[in-house]
């Protein structure tokens, strides 16, 4: 387990993450039914599905903190769970639970997640001065964890998950349940380390996190991989480019020729490359509260799963 | 290098070195001894007092109006192993039961180890080590408690912090047995009082078991804690006042005990922890 399989030069061709037929049951639930993923070095992947799709188990076994059942898994190069040490090293990782230490201060906690990588020292402190200035950190040092706000602590998290240089990194929804302000700080803080050449696997169930921040999203749902493209193509190719959004109530029927059209519990969701003519529509059938908008990944993800993420 | 000035990293280097498995598993005993630091003394107080009265109520006390000797020894001296033996014990099955429970569940502790380069083994190894290190620092306390009140007459007592260690491996791995199957806080409770509680009694704590009818006496042999008392009562008064003449076995059933149930223990919270 801690021997090193082969020299591991990051050469710019191999992907970071390659995953063939992967499964993982628990007991009679296969919560990971067959995912192929590659991830290209440098570029930011975003697994997005809802609740329960499965995204933690596969970040766990991308991690080599989980086994599956069935497939192939290579990160750099080596299987994740046969060579636990050698990835894990190499590996930074930001969990949905962060696990900190409540009673221990800020840079406390970060000291003994070093000696976990042996860390210590003068190189330690620099880094750790460094991440916390990149978090916006600076002056908690001394703050016990308990105290800190949800959003200082995930920004810890990622500190933490940052402490090795990671050449790869794995958040498992970083950004759930913050302020909108928090989410912004936290995307602007993934778009520089992805401009350094990290590489990312980010999972989501806000739209608007992948869309923002990804190369590639994936939609999982269910243990399976129902759309993998980037964010414009996911929309280019399952959806016309606008889409009205109106009580479902109004009349569907009359609605213009060539639009799809769908409906979502009480909402109504027409359509139409040509957003002049769901104006005219909208503007003749549809009352009370409307809205035209371009097509997201969120009408895409309800067209593929006919469901809303946050169900 | 100015590249240094950036964010992280991660263009300077090459791959970092992996952490050898000496520094993996002195982490998890560092990570442990930091987290606890403040509380490894306020923790020692019932760890040592505890044993410590009892020698006091049942040792001195009751052994006031105890005229005969046990094993050559008078009562208090006689006490005196099972009372190091049961510090131990106590310590390192506590250690490795309530606080490992709450570490698992509570804290999700090993999950954010799980993401280091730790593998579970390195996690639960280290972990037996720091309950075997408490093992040491407490029963080290009581030793010299004891020799003190003039309960010990061995010089070979310098070595009970060694077979604290070694008792509290036994232990720990036993506590692990049982974490790695509870699902409730609660439920260690059984495991004390109708487990540990009886062996401590039954294995010479209180009183020589090979005067103990058969089979309760064999039964009492089959038990490590048997073997744990007899090892510290050579160390603190001699194998001349050893139970049983087979005694030298002790010693080894003692390690063989903490081998068995150190892999065992580990093993299962492996597990346990790996999803
Ligand atoms: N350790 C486990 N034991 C049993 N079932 C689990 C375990 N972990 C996850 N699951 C189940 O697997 C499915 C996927 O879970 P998860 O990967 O956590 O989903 P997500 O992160 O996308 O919300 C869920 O139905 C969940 O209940
Ligand atoms: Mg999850």
């Amino acid at each position: 387990m801690s021997s090193t399989p082969r020299s591991s030069d990051p050469s710019a061709s191999e992907p970071v993450v390659e995953l063939h037929g992967v499964v993982k049951r628990f007991g009679d639930l296969t919560a990971v039914a067959g995912v192929d993923i590659t991830i290209e070095r440098g570029t930011c992947y975003a697994l997005l599905g809802p609740n329960g799709a499965g995204k933690s188990t596969l970040s766990r076994i991308i991690g080599g903190v989980s086994p599956r059942d069935e497939g192939d898994v290579a990160v750099f190069g080596m299987d994740p769970w046969e060579h636990q040490v050698a990835v894990k090293t190499r590996l930074g990782v930001v969990p949905q639970e962060d696990g900190l230490d409540e009673e221990l201060d800020v840079l406390r906690n970060l000291h003994v997640y070093g000696l976990f990588f042996g860390l210590r020292g003068d190189v330690f402190r620099e880094r750790a001065a460094r991440l916390l200035e990149f978090m916006e950190l600076t002056g908690r040092e001394k703050t016990r964890v308990v105290t800190l706000s949800g959003g200082m602590r995930r920004r810890l998290s990622i500190a933490r998950g940052l402490l090795n240089n990671p050449e790869f990194l794995i958040l498992d929804e970083p950004t759930t349940g913050l302020d909108p302000q928090v989410r912004h700080v936290i995307w602007a803080a993934l778009r520089k380390l992805r401009s350094e050449g990290i590489t990312i696997l980010l999972t989501t169930h806000y739209m608007e996190e992948a869309a923002q921040l990804a190369d590639t999203v994936g939609i999982l749902h269910g243990g399976k991989m129902v759309a993998e493209d980037t964010p414009d193509a996911l929309i280019r190719q399952n959806l016309p480019a606008h889409v009205v959004e109106t009580h479902a109530d109004e009349a569907a029927n009359d609605s213009p020729p060539g639009a799809l059209v769908e409906r979502h519990g009480d909402r109504l969701f027409v359509f139409h490359d040509d957003q002049q003519r769901l104006l005219d529509w909208a503007a003749q059938h549809a009352s009370g509260s409307t809205l035209t908008r371009p097509a997201s990944l969120e009408d895409v993800f309800l067209k593929l799963t006919g469901r809303a993420l946050d169900e | 290098m100015s590249e240094r000035e950036r964010g992280p990293d991660v263009a300077s280097a090459g791959p970092p070195r992996a952490p050898s498995l000496a520094t993996r598993l002195f982490s998890v005993w560092m990570r442990h001894a930091r987290v606890y630091s403040d509380s490894l003394l306020a923790n020692a107080t019932p760890a040592v007092l505890e044993p410590l009265f009892l020698l006091l109520a049942v040792g001195f006390g009751v052994g006031r109006y105890i005229e005969a000797e046990f094993n050559g020894l008078p009562y208090q001296e006689f006490m005196a192993a099972g009372i190091l033996g049961m510090t131990a014990l106590y310590t390192a099955a506590f250690e490795a039961t309530h606080a490992t429970f709450v570490r698992l569940r509570y804290q999700r502790a090993y999950s954010s180890m799980l993401n280091s380069p730790l593998t579970p083994r390195d996690i639960f190894v280290g972990e037996l080590l720091w309950c075997a290190t408490k093992g040491l620092f407490y029963t080290t306390i009581v030793a010299v408690v004891l020799t003190v009140a003039g309960a010990v007459s061995s010089p070979w007592i310098l070595l009970a912090p060694v077979a604290g260690f070694v008792t509290s491996i036994a232990f720990g791995g036993l506590g692990f047995l049982v974490t790695s199957v509870v699902s409730n806080i609660n439920q260690f409770q059984f495991f004390f009082t109708a487990g540990l509680t009886p062996m401590v009694f039954f294995s010479g704590l209180m009183f020589p078991v090979q005067e103990l009818a058969s089979p309760l006496r064999e039964i009492a042999y089959a038990t490590p804690m048997f073997h744990v008392i007899e090892t510290f009562r050579m160390l603190t008064s001699g194998a001349s006042h050893a139970s049983v003449e087979w005694v030298w076995v002790c010693p080894f059933v003692m390690v063989a005990s903490a081998l068995f149930f150190g892999a065992w223990g580990v093993r299962r919270m492996e597990t346990r922890v790996v999803g």
